[in-house]
């Protein structure tokens, strides 16, 4: 076998080593050796550029070709995150926190609140998108802000109670009930953040949640929802429901983001590896330098 | 219609009664605690630095795998700063991760993926790779995302001048001591790296340098990037940039430690030293 010096110059050195991966049908990958990668002409279709493909069924919104996802798609891809792509839970709840801090400092930084204070109020649902938000407090105390959270339906799970003490242990306090009148709200904080609901919320909304989303229906203070404005439909979106004024939407826009009219859409999803893009042609837009978030509009 | 602030009167958040607050509430009043001093040894600074880890893993409840997250997120984000990609004399955006065994290695798996992210071309070298269930995962995540895993790296230490731009240093650590140093296949990584030309970036400590005092021996890395607090032996390097990945360390944990707090800028998880 060839030693290293006999391949076939630097620049192949450095191809073969981008044409690597694992070749799953084959059974064998290709790092037995570099050259015996290269011989066996490693399939390239891994590496292609994030914007290959050209997609149908583009919106107006956002750049051109900008896939906007069903549901089922959505759920569909997060699944693939953790199976096939050995993702878990916690790992992308702490990307997608930071993604959501990372948005809501660049929209409404500190400096931007009226208060002395840059108080946040951010609630947190029941399940994955409650997390996220739990991840994104804890940042935003980081970034500076004050955050409170309300957090009724807590699972007992070892993921969701770690995120609660990590922000109690940051000193974020956990208001015991939700402020009674929306008023309240306008007045103790210049920004919500919407972690209620997110892509696989369907049916009804249960209490407390119901009585919630009334009240922040009612606030005049921007809100910036997690994925999903809270209580819409993740395709058809709800017109008499929350009008948040920012939506940071994850790994790719869903479909209810076209009923958005809000001032900030921010999308975060870096982390989505090139070949799940590819599979789902999302046709996403590059981000900008080492930025995790991008703005739509 | 576009929304904003409504203007008020300067005041801060109400208390509400009852609301739960953890124990690190007891700020303004002093904690009794008094700042673990640094060691004048490395071994000092190490067991603080393990003592930190345990108290954000058992007391803050941060899950091991977040924090690694965290780390070598935050370590990819210093080496973009470190070279920026328009700045790379290379025409592609190569680098080396070379990872230990251990838990350094692990942190650089994760940096290598997050660079891939960034446009950059990371190629991992693992040679001796960790049972840890967790480490398979972030194995696993590298490879779906189509960074290559040298099978072996070459002793003709021009090839790897010529192909790399730069070489991520995640092989030992804080974790290197007197005898991992010494064993294979870390010895052999290390010398190799005491040979290259290009930049390297050490994450946390310069592996080989938590064995004992410097010599000649050690390699001497570019840039460094320290993890929560810089460790004992970083007095030592005298390379280009150093950068510190401390923000996500929770104040209460800072002040207990000794770490002074930082300007980090903006939304920016490593700072400048």
């Amino acid at each position: 076998m060839p030693g290293p010096r006999a391949l076939l110059g630097l620049g192949l050195l450095v191809a073969a080593a981008r044409a690597g991966g694992r070749c799953r049908e084959r059974g064998w990958s290709w790092n037995r050796s570099w050259n015996r990668g290269w011989e066996r002409g490693w399939e390239r279709g891994r590496c292609l550029p994030r914007r290959a493909m050209h997609s149908p069924g583009t919106a107006r919104h956002g750049p051109p070709g900008l896939r906007f996802l069903g549901q089922e798609e959505a759920q569909a891809i997060d699944q693939e995150l953790f199976t096939e792509y050995g993702f878990s839970v916690e790992q992308l709840m702490e990307l997608v926190g930071l993604i959501c801090a990372t948005a809501i400092a660049k929209a409404y930084p500190p400096s931007s609140f009226t208060t002395s204070q840059p108080a946040v109020l951010v609630v947190c649902g029941p399940g994955n998108n409650g997390g996220d938000g739990l991840v994104c407090a804890r940042h935003l105390k980081m970034f500076g802000y004050q955050p409170t959270v309300y957090y009724p339906k807590r699972p007992s799970k070892p993921l969701f109670e770690g995120l609660t003490t990590q922000c109690k242990k940051m000193d974020i306090p956990f208001l015991p009930e939700f402020p009674a009148e929306a008023a309240f709200i306008d007045e103790l904080y210049g920004l919500v953040v919407d972690a209620i609901f997110g892509f696989s919320f369907t049916g009804a909304v249960r209490e407390p949640f119901g009585s919630i989303l009334g009240t922040l229906e009612r606030v005049t203070v921007p809100i910036a929802s997690i994925d999903i404005p809270s209580g819409w439909d993740v395709e058809k979106g709800k017109a008499d429901g929350l009008q948040p004024d920012m939506l940071i939407s994850l790994t790719a826009p869903k479909k209810a983001a076209m009923h958005f009219t809000g001032r900030y859409h921010f999308l975060g999803g870096r982390f989505v590896p090139p070949a799940l893009q590819e599979k789902y042609a999302l046709n996403l837009p590059a981000y900008p330098g080492t930025d995790c978030v991008l703005q739509l509009t | 219609g576009p929304r904003r602030p409504p203007a008020r009167s300067p005041r801060a958040p109400k208390s509400l009664p009852g609301v739960e607050r953890g124990p690190g509430c007891a700020r303004g009043l002093g904690t009794a605690l008094s700042p673990v001093l640094s060691g004048a040894c490395s071994q000092g600074s190490r067991a603080e630095a393990e003592a930190m880890e345990k108290e954000l893993l058992e007391d803050y409840r941060f899950g091991r795998q977040q924090l690694i997250e965290i780390w070598g997120h935050a370590c990819a984000v210093a080496v973009t700063k470190a070279f920026p990609l328009p700045s790379l004399p290379r025409r592609q955006p190569t680098l080396l991760v070379a990872c230990g065994p251990a838990q350094n290695g692990a942190i650089g798996l994760v940096c290598a993926r997050h660079l891939r992210s960034f446009d950059y071309e990371p190629t991992i070298f693992y040679p001796k790779r960790s049972p840890d269930p967790l480490h398979r995962d972030f194995t696993t995540q590298c490879e779906k995302m189509d960074i290559p895993f040298l099978s072996y790296l070459p002793t003709e230490v021009q090839l790897i001048n010529d192909a790399y731009n730069a070489v991520v240093d995640a092989v030992l650590g804080a974790e290197g001591t007197e005898g991992t140093a010494g064993t294979e296949p870390c010895a052999a990584i290390l010398a190799t790296l005491r040979l290259v030309r290009i930049p390297i970036v050490s994450l946390d400590v310069p592996s080989g340098w938590a064995a004992g005092p410097g010599g000649s021996g050690d390699i001497s890395p570019d840039v460094l990037v320290s993890l929560a607090a810089p460790k004992e032996v970083a007095r030592r390097f005298q390379g280009r940039r150093h950068f510190l990945a401390g923000r996500f360390v929770p104040e209460e944990l800072q002040r207990k430690f000794g770490i002074s707090p930082r300007e980090y800028p903006g939304s920016d998880c490593v700072v400048a030293l």
